[in-house]
C-alpha cells in the first residue's frame, strides 16, 4: 500500500515535469537546460562554421586574404593555453553578424585576458562543406587582428 | 520483462540491503559533487565575459549581464556548493531545489557566447530528481530511490530524443558515413584552435578512408540511441547502458569529444553495484537488482 502511494506520487512528478519539459523546449527552440530535444549533430552533411587562432609574429604582413589550413600565415596558437574554450570562440565569431567595437574588445578580452606581452593574435573563421566528389572543402577567412594595444577587423566583412 | 514500468524505475516494494543504499548514496554523492564542480567551473569561466552572443534558458528573459564584471559566479558557486552538501545531509527539504535554481543562473550566464553544451544535463537532470524528492517524499529511502528512478527515465529519454531529432532533421540517411567526415574536420579545426596543431588517431585516420565503416560507426550511434528508452527496464537497463557508454567512446575516439560527467554517471549506473556491495563489502547475495 506504501509502495503503491509512493509510486502515483512518482508519476504525477513525472508527469508534471513532463509537461513543464515539453512546454520549455517548445518555446525555447529546443533547449531550456537542463531540457532539451538534444539536436546536436541531427544536420548530417550540412555545412559547418568553427574558428581558430595564429599568432602572427612582428614584423609580419597582414594578409585578409581567405586562405586554406596548410597555408595559415603567423605560427600555431592554442586558445587553451590561455584558458578559453575552443568551441567558445568558434561560436563566438560564427554567431556574430556585426563587428561593432563592444563585440570586438569582448573577444579580446576573452582571447587575451590574463596575456601580458605584446601578443598579436589573427582570429580566422573556418568553414566547410561536401563537394560534388565527396571532399570536404575547408577554407579559412581572416576576421580580426587583436592585440593589447589594438584590434582591428578585416575590411571585407565590416557591414 | 516485467513491463510495470513505475516498479522498474523506482522500485519502491523491493526490499533494500546494505549494498542498495551503499550504491544509491554514492550515486546521490556523484551529483552533489558534479553539481559543485561544474558551479566552480561555470563561475571560473564566466569572470572572462563581457558580452552576451547568444542567450539561453533563463538569459532568454532576463538581463544575464548583471552576472558579468564582478565576483557574483564565484558568490553564487559557493552558495550552490553549500546548499547541496546541505542537501545531501538532509538539513531541510528546500537545499536543493535553491541550488538547481541557481545552477540555472550559472548555467546562463556561463553559455552566453553562442555555444549549446548538453555535457552537463545528466547532471541537472539527477540533481532536478533529488530536488523534487526531498520536496514531495516522506522519507529517505523513498527520496533515494526516487531520485535514482527519476535519473534512468530521463536518461532513457534524452538519448531517445537525440535518435529523433537526427531522424527527423536528416532522416534514415543521417548514418551516411560521409556525415562523419565532416564531423571529424569540424573536431579538428576545434583541436586546431584548442592546442595550436592536431594529429588524427587511428580510428579518426580509419573512418575517413573507408565509407562503409563512418557508415557502421553512426549506425551504431543512431541505434544505440534509439533503443536507450529500454533502460527503463530492469532486464535491459545493464546491456543498453553499456550500448551508450559504447556511443560515448566512439563519439570520443571519432570526434575528440568526452562528455567526462556523462560518462561517470553511466558507469555507475551500468553495473550492478548494489548487488556487487552486498556480496564482496557485505558479504550476502542481495535480495533486489540495482
Amino acid at each position: 500500500m506504501k509502495g503503491k502511494t509512493l509510486t502515483n506520487k512518482a508519476r504525477t512528478i513525472i508527469s508534471t515535469v513532463l509537461v513543464v519539459y515539453a512546454f520549455t523546449v517548445a518555446v525555447n527552440l529546443g533547449e531550456f537546460w537542463p531540457f532539451s530535444i538534444y539536436p546536436m549533430f541531427s544536420q548530417g552533411g550540412n555545412p559547418w562554421s568553427r574558428a581558430l587562432v595564429r599568432e602572427i609574429p612582428e614584423g609580419e604582413q597582414i594578409s585578409w586574404d581567405r586562405t586554406d589550413l596548410d597555408n595559415l600565415p603567423g605560427i600555431p596558437y592554442g586558445v587553451s593555453s590561455n584558458g578559453v574554450d575552443a568551441i567558445d570562440l568558434a561560436n563566438f565569431v560564427s554567431k556574430t553578424e556585426t563587428w561593432n567595437t563592444t563585440r570586438v574588445r569582448a573577444l579580446s578580452f576573452m582571447l587575451l585576458s590574463g596575456v601580458e606581452d605584446a601578443r598579436k593574435l589573427q582570429v580566422f573563421r573556418v568553414q566547410a562543406n561536401l563537394d560534388d566528389a565527396d571532399n570536404v572543402v575547408i577554407r579559412a577567412t581572416p576576421y580580426l587582428i587583436v592585440s593589447n594595444d589594438s584590434n582591428f577587423v578585416n575590411p571585407g566583412i565590416q557591414p | 520483462m516485467k513491463m510495470n514500468l513505475s516498479a522498474n524505475l523506482f522500485g519502491f516494494d523491493d526490499v533494500d540491503t546494505a549494498g542498495q543504499k551503499l550504491f544509491r548514496n554514492i550515486f546521490e554523492l556523484f551529483v552533489v559533487v558534479a553539481t559543485a564542480y561544474l558551479a566552480w567551473t561555470w563561475g571560473q569561466y564566466t569572470l572572462r565575459i563581457s558580452d552576451i552572443v547568444l542567450p539561453l534558458g533563463f538569459a532568454r528573459y532576463i538581463d544575464i549581464s548583471f552576472m558579468h564584471g564582478n565576483l557574483l559566479p564565484l558568490w553564487n558557486a559557493g552558495l550552490i556548493t553549500a546548499l547541496v552538501v546541505a542537501g545531501f545531509f538532509r538539513f531541510g527539504r528546500w537545499p536543493y531545489a535553491v541550488a538547481w535554481v541557481l545552477l540555472l543562473f550559472q548555467y546562463a550566464a556561463r553559455f552566453s557566447l553562442g555555444e549549446i553544451p548538453h555535457s552537463a544535463n545528466l547532471v541537472g537532470m539527477g540533481l532536478l530528481g533529488y530536488a523534487l524528492a526531498e520536496l514531495f517524499y516522506p522519507d529517505r529511502e523513498s527520496r533515494s530511490k526516487f531520485g535514482l528512478g527519476f535519473t534512468y527515465f530521463f536518461i532513457g529519454l534524452g538519448y531517445t530524443f537525440a535518435a529523433w531529432s537526427k531522424l527527423i532533421a536528416s532522416g534514415i540517411t543521417w548514418s551516411d558515413g560521409r556525415h562523419l567526415w565532416m564531423w571529424i574536420n569540424e573536431k579538428a579545426v576545434d583541436e586546431i584552435a584548442r592546442s595550436g596543431m592536431v594529429e588524427l588517431n587511428y580510428i579518426q585516420e580509419l573512418a575517413l578512408s573507408s565509407l562503409m565503416v563512418a557508415t557502421i560507426f553512426l549506425t551504431f550511434g543512431l541505434v544505440a540511441e534509439f533503443f536507450a528508452w529500454l533502460v527503463w527496464f530492469k532486464k535491459w537497463r545493464y546491456p543498453v547502458m553499456w550500448a551508450i557508454l559504447a556511443l560515448h567512446i566512439g563519439i570520443w575516439v571519432t570526434m575528440d569529444i568526452l562528455f567526462k560527467l556523462s560518462v561517470i554517471e553511466l558507469i555507475l549506473l551500468s553495473l550492478p553495484w548494489g548487488a556487487l556491495f552486498d556480496r564482496f563489502l557485505v558479504g550476502k547475495t542481495s535480495a533486489a537488482p540495482a
